[in-house]
């Protein structure tokens, strides 16, 4: 066992340039797809048009009938919603049937039950029982990041060091003492490992919500898009979904590590 | 040293390393009963059921049986579907038309991720070409890309493939090239020392030590896949599961709408059982991972 | 047979600090001598016995094997690993008959090879395991099979019995020599247990505990195989190593 390894400091400068490169190549690629009209424009925007759209959509509300931020932040307030909806009722819910056995023989096969159900099938559902509205958005999104909280805490709670356990037990501690103050902090890792997760599950299923039943957000922008026939409009809302989704992940990232700043081994 | 005297002492020691489960047997009381996990199980679901039917049955949720169909009413919606034809396909047929949708799908975005997985991983040049384009498209969920597919290909099966492929790339193509990046460096150490090349570090042990990690892959995006296949139908499509769930909510039946929900996750889990028992085949080495 | 010839090693940290684990080491191993390489943990033995292997490249110096000087890894020399690095997708034979394979012999030879050594470890009947099914004792014992299936020139053992316990690492002590003594080989035994080394060395190669670690002194031990661990010359020379050992310190 070495404890020390050499590090080669120096990355060859073709391996800098080449993602650069590659990206460079597939923009202009792209834009020449579509200018020279292999690919027609009925299908797909070239990267200058829907640059433009972005531009324009930020003072111009035709034909959808927002302006793009506000399709962005009625998304971001659907998916934040049921986000943290999801972590309220998913950690404790995980935690609990991580320990309580009692917790966990009544809680478990419901989750089975529901689990396999793909978050986009309650749609129909849920336009019975809450409409197009908020709610019903909030309750997709809910549904499809409670899982992964869920599971996460769960398994946080089951990987807590057993001899651990059994140390508090021999220290005279409760069931509740050894709750929380054992499994709860060493389940903390996984727990922070599901809020990534879940934002994810949250945000997909957040398009899906609108793609069918929707009257503004992003999700309900690329459908437009696709109805009025604009390969840009489409093609805008998807990046503004991955931007937003992106932007959205590096902020819980930020948010983690700080928390996790004492946890980590 | 006798060689059978060896040969117990090194099967003793396998005893001594299997810690078997002690069931404790005390005398059965109320306590014990009720919070046995077998009871708690079946308290649950009897629960569960219960409650469903109370709320079909209440005007809890609005306005009668338009929101929501009693259980028994779900199970006989699901037995006149395999007798009677729903735009020409029993339920069956449904169900057989995206099973086929995913298995097509999915197997599309593993024979390329999963490789081209392994190869980013194995060679930097590669890796720093495909993982910026990657980084661009990952955010993105497959879902959104519904509406530029069906502008390409039409609502037929080509879309509903393509968004599949999609949205399972991603997971195949991340786990391969995390697998292959997680293995145990001493163990190239090994083969070379054994007398082994590169391409022999690569066939015994990237290739191998990868495959946990593949197979979680798989795993989830076999979901996503269901997923995906669910969003497409439900957007536009003349059969399968999906399309099912929406003639119910057109038909302000709902009835219909849970028996394709319950039929689907019937589905997923089915699949999700199946790539278990192939994982299981292909990596009898693996221990036992203790998890929901 | 093996020569280290002023064999120095300096790593560089991240943030190209340099930390210089070997300086000057020189070594002379006999062909099938049994010499044992003892010293306290982090002393820099086991980056000597992989730059034997041709794992690392020594900063200065070189190993000369059989005249020949070592610039790589190679099927001629068997390393033991210390955390056993058995492939976990592969079963007992699986692992055993890998190093022949990989060196061309066809398959029914690599099995022959491999069902003999694994006979030699005493581990028939578990030809079929898979390494998580094995205890600690029972998978070095494949570690050391499968260099030996290579009929290596040199055998390299990197504190082979490190993660056992005290009852295992006696009695895989007691087979290590009975091994050797069946099937004779050039042995290098890195270690840091004295009652080891002497139990098991020809001679021992004392490195001192501080980095950058140098040759302390060499001790020849020729006291009758099999050894007693009480016997009045062992604790004598136990003594004696233990009392330079401790000085350094």
């Amino acid at each position: 066992m070495t404890a020390y390894r050499e590090v080669v400091v120096r990355t060859p400068l073709a391996l800098k340039i080449l993602p650069i490169v590659s990206v460079a190549t597939f923009f202009i690629a792209w834009e020449i797809v579509v200018r020279t009209g292999v690919v027609p424009d009925t299908m797909l925007a070239a990267p200058t048009t829907v640059t433009q759209l972005l531009f324009d959509k930020f003072t111009n509300v035709d034909p959808d009938g927002a302006l793009l931020h506000q399709h962005a932040w009625v998304s971001i307030q659907e998916a934040f919603g049921g986000y943290f909806l999801a972590l309220a009722v998913g950690l404790p819910l995980g935690l609990a049937m991580g320990w309580f056995n009692v917790a966990e023989g009544l809680a478990r096969p419901i989750f089975e039950i529901i689990r396999p159900i793909p978050p986009v099938a309650w749609i129909p559902l849920t336009i019975f029982w809450f409409g197009i509205g908020l709610p019903g958005k909030i309750f997709i999104i809910w549904l499809g990041g409670l899982v992964p909280c869920v599971i996460n805490a769960y398994v946080g709670v089951k990987m807590t060091n057993p001899t651990l356990i059994q140390m508090a037990r021999t220290y005279g501690a409760s069931d509740w003492q050894i709750f929380r103050q054992l499994c709860i902090p060493s389940a903390l890792p996984m727990v922070f490992g599901a809020l990534q997760i879940a934002l994810a599950c949250c945000w997909t299923n957040l398009v899906a919500a609108e793609l069918l039943a929707a009257d503004a957000g992003l999700g309900f922008m690329i459908t437009m898009g696709r109805r009025l026939a604009m390969p840009e409009m489409v093609v805008l809302g998807m990046f503004m979904v991955g931007l937003t989704g992106a932007f959205i992940g590096v902020i819980i990232d930020r948010v983690e590590k700080r928390l996790l700043a004492g946890i980590r081994r | 040293m006798s060689q059978e005297a060896t040969c117990s002492a090194a099967s003793s020691s396998i005893a001594n390393e299997t810690v078997g489960q002690v069931v404790d047997r005390g005398p059965i009381s109320l306590g014990r009963i009720l919070t046995n996990r077998w009871f708690l199980h079946t308290v649950s679901i009897v629960a569960f059921f219960w409650l469903w039917d109370w709320l079909a049955r209440s005007n809890v949720l609005g306005a009668g049986s338009s929101v929501l169909a009693r259980p028994h009413e779900v199970l006989e919606q699901l037995a006149v579907l395999t007798r009677e034809e729903l735009a020409e396909l029993t339920l069956w047929g449904h169900v057989w038309a995206s099973t086929q949708r995913v298995v097509i799908g999915f197997s599309i975005a593993a024979a390329i991720a999963v490789p081209l997985g392994l190869f980013m991983a194995l060679n930097r040049y590669v890796n720093a070409i495909v993982k910026p384009l990657f980084d661009l498209l990952k955010p993105m969920p497959p879902i959104s890309w519904i509406s530029i597919s069906i502008l390409w290909f039409g609502i037929g099966e080509t879309s509903k493939v393509f968004i599949i492929v999609l949205g399972t790339f991603v997971p195949c193509l991340l786990n391969a090239y995390n697998g292959v990046r997680l293995v145990e460096p001493e163990l190239y150490d090994v083969v070379r020392m054994l007398g082994g090349k590169r391409r022999d570090e690569i066939l015994h042990v990237c290739f191998p030590a990868s495959f946990p990690a593949i197979f979680a892959g798989l795993q989830i995006s076999l979901s996503i896949a269901w997923t995906c296949v669910l969003a497409a139908e439900l957007v536009s499509a003349r059969s399968g599961m999906g399309y099912i769930i929406v003639q119910g909510m057109n038909l302000s039946q709902p009835a219909m709408v849970i028996g394709g929900m319950a039929v689907i996750a019937a589905a997923a889990w089915g699949t999700t059982l199946l790539v278990t028992a192939l994982e299981r085949k292909l990596c009898p080495w693996k221990r036992k991972i203790v998890g929901l | 047979m093996i020569e280290c010839r002023n064999v120095s090693k300096t790593f560089i940290q991240k943030g190209s600090q340099e930390v210089p684990v070997l300086e000057d080491v020189s070594i002379d191993v006999q062909a099938n001598e049994f010499v044992v390489i003892l010293g306290p943990g982090q002393s820099g033995k086991s980056t000597l016995l992989r730059i034997i292997a041709g794992l690392e490249t020594p900063t200065t110096g070189t190993v000369i094997l059989d005249g020949e000087p070592v610039t790589g890894p190679g099927a001629d020399r068997g390393l033991v690993f210390q955390g056993y690095m058995l492939f976990p997708w592969k079963t007992v034979l699986g692992n055993v008959e890998m190093g022949p394979k990989l060196c061309g012999l066809p398959r029914d030879e690599a099995r022959d090879i491999a069902m003999h050594y694994i006979d030699l470890v005493g581990l028939n009947g578990f030809e079929k395991h898979y390494p998580h099914q094995l205890s600690g004792g029972m998978k070095q014992r494949v570690g050391i099979a499968r260099a030996y299936a290579n009929k290596p020139r040199v055998m390299l053992l990197d504190e082979p019995f490190g993660q056992l316990d005290a009852q295992t690492r006696i009695f895989m002590e007691q087979e290590t020599e009975r091994i050797w003594q069946t099937d004779k080989r050039t042995v290098l035994f890195v270690t840091n247990n004295t009652d080891e080394a002497l139990f098991l060395a020809d001679r021992i190669v004392t490195i001192e505990g501080k980095l950058p670690g140098r040759v302390q002194r060499t001790y020849t031990v020729d006291l009758p195989r099999p050894r007693d661990l009480t016997g009045k010359h062992f604790l004598e020379m136990r003594r004696e190593i233990i009392d330079a050992s401790v000085l350094t310190l």
